[in-house]
């Protein structure tokens, strides 16, 4: 390696420096938060003068909330079935097929990843406008969907690639059919990647709010669209609860997935 | 009485012919390799038989019945792979039982069986392992006992030892012929390693540009090659250009570009007079002798420039007149009349029946 770390010498303290403190700038905000949520401050003083739960109480006795809570989790989890199953046909159809244009049809699949968000929740408004689906829950499913889709295509078409269609011909020989072949032997073989495109399905949906923003109604809002609507009437640190919760949910599915890419490469 | 008949089966891919007019037909218990170079045409021979490709011209017939319009999986044929292809998430037992359970047999037949294949490959002691914890000698074992559980008639295996390396792949060699021995199932067996073709099979089909060159036992290869691309595959070979003289019904006199002349060298086809012609001589049936001792059978004066000793064999190469090279091969046990040194003016010669004259 031309810049080996052991080799670096007095270097190695400066970038460890710097490393800390891009990972201090990254991690402040949210560990700033964290903290608020159990300040006894209502003004989200800091430092905090005194701790306490209280929040938490006020965050969880409350139905709108926890509606909103639930509207989220409803949502995010048919995104994600509906994710991973369009998205593994889709990748199928990607890796395996030969036809014209197939690398066109891919760009496609993945272009809502680089549109601007904003954008596209500006379409899909305008678009569910004519269907009468903004604020009903299929149109928050659908608009996630186009989000979620991407990250679902990349996992499970990277899985597939990796995966040796040999063991599916095999299966073939042995006496299964094409479909049962690929039920019973390709897809528990490329599960990894399908986990990775559920996990990462469920958060593009958990957290997103632009789209949301535009979907929602008075009586259907998502977390993050409430916690968005609170901070504009108060700065109350129920909300640094609530966030706290979303930080939580989503640090652990990201350590899932790290555990799954671990587990996949030993 | 044929068992798999393969009828004038072509495969074209776009304008490109990658298997050209193959017949071959197939005794049920026989062991037959498909031999050749890369790009031959004898895995794509294989995936007509095993269905992944559909002939573009051509039968395949098995007990006479037409295989051509069944997909792979009713076609109730084994096969082992060249890459490892055991389902990396079941055990090693549940890769063999698969193919039982999508024949939906009941239990108590699946159980039976896996432990008697297991046994046949002698891994009985491995049905719990995941395949990733097995060696690749294992793993392909485990394949052969899943393409066997069903107790298919035919089959096939592309190449299945070439990831292995040289030791590992002698072992299953004996594995593979034994267990032939133990099931009498029909194998089918592509290679382009020449070695494992001869030790492993009854008969070898020769493969070159989608073409069978030749079908024969592997001695019948060896001996009576029919063209030059056998002789030169099959073995090691010295070709020696040369020019048709006379030609009778069998046999041509052929004279080489220093004027010597040589009569009464086989000729199985072409090779007419006036011809330009390589005569073909195994380093193993040619002998070293002094220059000048009489003369009774083939050869030509040589001078040697080099010699090998390669444990059970000498290896020679000799320079003739007009700087061919010779490469010859003699036992190390042989009683050898001269100690030959590289730079001795010798005389090379052979019996004039084991040399072969093909077109150039």
């Amino acid at each position: 390696m031309l810049l080996d770390f052991a080799r670096l010498g007095s270097w190695r303290l400066l970038l460890g420096l710097i490393a800390a403190l891009v990972g201090a700038f990254l991690l402040l905000p949210i560990a700033l938060i964290v903290a608020l949520s159990f300040g006894s401050s209502q003004w989200l003083q800091f430092p905090p003068p005194g701790w306490t739960l209280r929040w938490y109480e006020e965050l969880f006795a409350d139905p709108e909330w926890l509606g909103s809570f639930l509207t989220s989790f409803q949502i995010a989890v048919v995104v994600t079935v509906l994710s991973v199953g369009i998205g593994a046909m889709a990748s199928f159809g990607l890796t395996r097929g030969e036809f014209r244009g197939r690398e066109l049809l891919r760009a496609l699949f993945l272009t809502p990843m680089i549109l601007p968000v904003v954008v596209l929740a500006v379409a899909l408004y305008a678009f569910f406008l004519r269907l009468h689906l903004n604020g009903t829950f299929i149109g928050f499913v659908l608009a996630h969907l186009v989000i979620a889709l991407p990250f679902s295509i990349i996992a499970i078409s990277n899985a597939l690639e990796r995966f040796d269609r040999d063991i599916e011909t095999a299966a073939i020989v042995c006496g299964a059919s094409p479909l049962e072949a690929k039920i019973r032997i390709t897809l528990p073989g490329i599960r990894l990647g399908l986990m990775s495109a559920a996990i990462f399905s469920f958060l593009a949906s958990w957290d997103e709010v632009v789209i949301a923003i535009f979907m929602a109604s008075p009586d259907l809002q998502t977390l993050p669209v409430r916690i968005f609507g609170t901070l504009r009437q108060d700065l109350s640190p129920v909300i640094a609860a609530i966030s706290t919760v979303l930080i939580a949910l989503t640090a652990g599915l990201m350590a899932l997935a790290a555990l799954l890419r671990k587990d996949a490469r030993s | 009485m044929t068992f798999l008949d393969i009828r004038n089966v072509s495969k074209h891919f776009g304008s490109v012919a990658a298997v050209s007019n193959v017949s071959l037909e197939i005794a049920r218990g026989e062991f037959v390799t498909f031999l050749g170079p890369s790009g031959s045409g004898k895995s794509t021979t294989l995936y007509m038989i095993a269905g992944f490709f559909e002939p573009s011209a051509g039968d395949i017939r098995i007990d006479g019945a037409g295989i051509l319009g069944l997909p792979s999986n009713k076609r109730n044929i084994g096969m082992v792979f060249q890459r490892y292809t055991l389902f990396p998430h079941l055990t090693v037992a549940e890769n063999v039982a698969f193919p039982l359970r999508v024949r939906r047999r009941p239990q108590a037949e699946v159980a039976r069986k896996v432990e008697e294949m297991l046994a046949l490959v002698r891994l009985d002691r491995f049905a719990d392992r995941m395949p990733a914890q097995l060696s690749g000698g294992q793993q392909q074992r485990v394949a052969l006992a899943r393409a066997l559980a069903y107790d298919p008639p035919l089959l096939l295996m592309d190449e299945p030892l070439s990831a292995l390396d040289k030791k590992l792949r002698e072992e299953i060699q004996a594995e593979i012929r034994r267990i032939h021995r133990e099931t009498g199932v029909t194998i089918l067996y592509v290679t382009h390693d020449q070695e494992e073709a001869l030790s492993l099979s009854d008969r070898v089909a020769l493969f070159n540009h989608g073409r069978i060159e030749q079908v024969g036992k592997g001695r019948e290869l060896y001996e009576q090659p029919s063209t030059r691309f056998v002789a030169g595959f099959v073995g090691h070979s010295n070709f020696l250009d040369c020019t048709v003289a006379a030609r009778n019904d069998h046999r041509a006199d052929v004279v080489f570009p220093d004027g010597s002349r040589l009569p009464g060298t086989p000729v199985h086809r072409g090779a007419h007079a006036g011809a330009a012609a390589g005569l073909m001589i195994r380093p193993d049936r040619v002998r070293i002798g002094a220059r000048g001792a009489a003369a009774t059978s083939a050869g030509v004066d040589a001078v040697l420039s080099d010699a090998t000793f390669i444990g059970d064999t000498f290896h020679f190469v000799a320079t003739t007149a007009w700087g061919a090279p010779v490469s010859i091969r003699v036992p190390a046990s042989a009683p050898m009349p001269h100690q030959h040194a590289v730079g001795d003016r010798v005389r090379l010669s052979w019996d004039p029946g084991q040399a072969r004259l093909f077109d150039n």
